[in-house]
C-alpha cells in the first residue's frame, strides 16, 4: 500500500484504467478516515483533542494498491480531476438506446421471437 | 446480496447509511472495462447496498454521488450536500448552443 500525493495518485489511477482495458477490473474505495491508529485516536479522544478527518481514497487493480487522502480544503480540486479521469476511461458503458432511430438490424437481438415482422417494420 | 435497481433509492439509502456510521462506512466503485460494467457498493460491514449498471447515463449520476461522498467524507457528515449536487449542471452543458444551426 503506497500513500501518494493526490496528483501522482491520479496519474497512477489513469495507468490502472489503461492497463485493464482488455481484462481485469479497477476498484476505487472512498472512506472517511483520521489516518491514525485506533490507539492514537483513543488517546486524542481522552485528551479531548479534536480529530481531523480526511477522505481516504484507495484504488486497486487486483495486483497493486495505491492510496491518497484529501482534506476538507482540497477535496473539491481533487474531485474535479477525479471526475475527468473517470470520464476519459469509462467509455465502455452503453449509450442510451434510442428506439425510434434504431434500425431493425440493431433491434434483432431483442426481437428474436418476432423475427418475421422485422422486415415489415423496416419498410414502415 | 441483491442489487438495488432504482438509482434514487440506492443513492438515498447509501447516504443514510454513511450518516448513521461515518467512520466505518466505505463507498466502492468497481469498473470493468472489458465487460462495460460498473458496480457501486456502499457498506458499513453490517448492511451492504449495491448498484450495477452498464449504461453511460448512470456514470453521470455516479459522478454526482462521488462528489456527495467526497464532501461528506472530507468535510464531515453534516456537510451541506445540496450545493454539491447542483454544481454539476453548469459544467455539464456548455456546448449545446450550436446544435440546431450546424445540421
Amino acid at each position: 500500500m503506497v500513500l501518494l500525493q493526490p496528483d501522482p495518485f491520479l496519474s497512477e489511477l489513469t495507468n490502472m484504467y489503461e492497463r485493464s482495458t482488455e481484462k481485469g477490473s479497477v476498484w476505487v474505495t472512498f472512506k472517511r478516515s483520521s489516518m491514525k491508529s485506533k490507539v492514537a485516536r483513543n488517546k486524542m479522544e481522552s485528551k479531548g483533542e479534536a480529530i481531523e478527518f480526511r477522505c481516504l481514497i484507495r484504488a486497486t487493480d487486483g495486483k497493486k494498491t495505491i492510496s491518497t487522502s484529501v482534506s476538507a480544503k482540497d477535496h473539491q480540486r481533487f474531485q474535479a480531476s477525479y471526475a475527468t479521469v473517470l470520464k476519459a476511461h469509462m467509455h465502455a458503458l452503453k449509450k442510451r438506446e434510442r428506439k425510434d432511430k434504431r434500425k431493425a438490424a440493431d433491434g434483432d437481438k431483442k426481437q428474436e421471437s418476432v423475427k418475421k415482422p422485422s422486415s415489415k417494420k423496416a419498410s414502415l | 446480496m441483491v442489487y438495488i435497481s432504482s438509482w434514487d433509492e440506492f443513492a438515498e439509502r447509501s447516504i443514510q447509511l454513511f450518516r448513521a456510521d461515518p467512520q466505518s462506512t466505505r463507498y466502492v466503485t468497481k469498473y470493468r472495462h472489458c465487460d462495460g460494467k460498473l458496480v457501486l457498493k456502499v457498506t458499513d460491514d453490517r448492511e451492504c447496498l449495491k448498484f450495477k449498471t452498464d449504461q453511460a447515463q448512470d456514470a453521470k449520476k455516479m459522478e454526482k454521488l462521488n462528489n456527495i461522498f467526497f464532501a461528506l467524507m472530507a468535510r464531515g457528515p453534516d456537510a451541506d450536500i445540496t450545493e454539491v449536487s447542483g454544481k454539476e449542471q453548469t459544467e455539464a452543458q456548455p456546448s449545446r448552443k450550436g446544435r440546431g444551426r450546424k445540421q
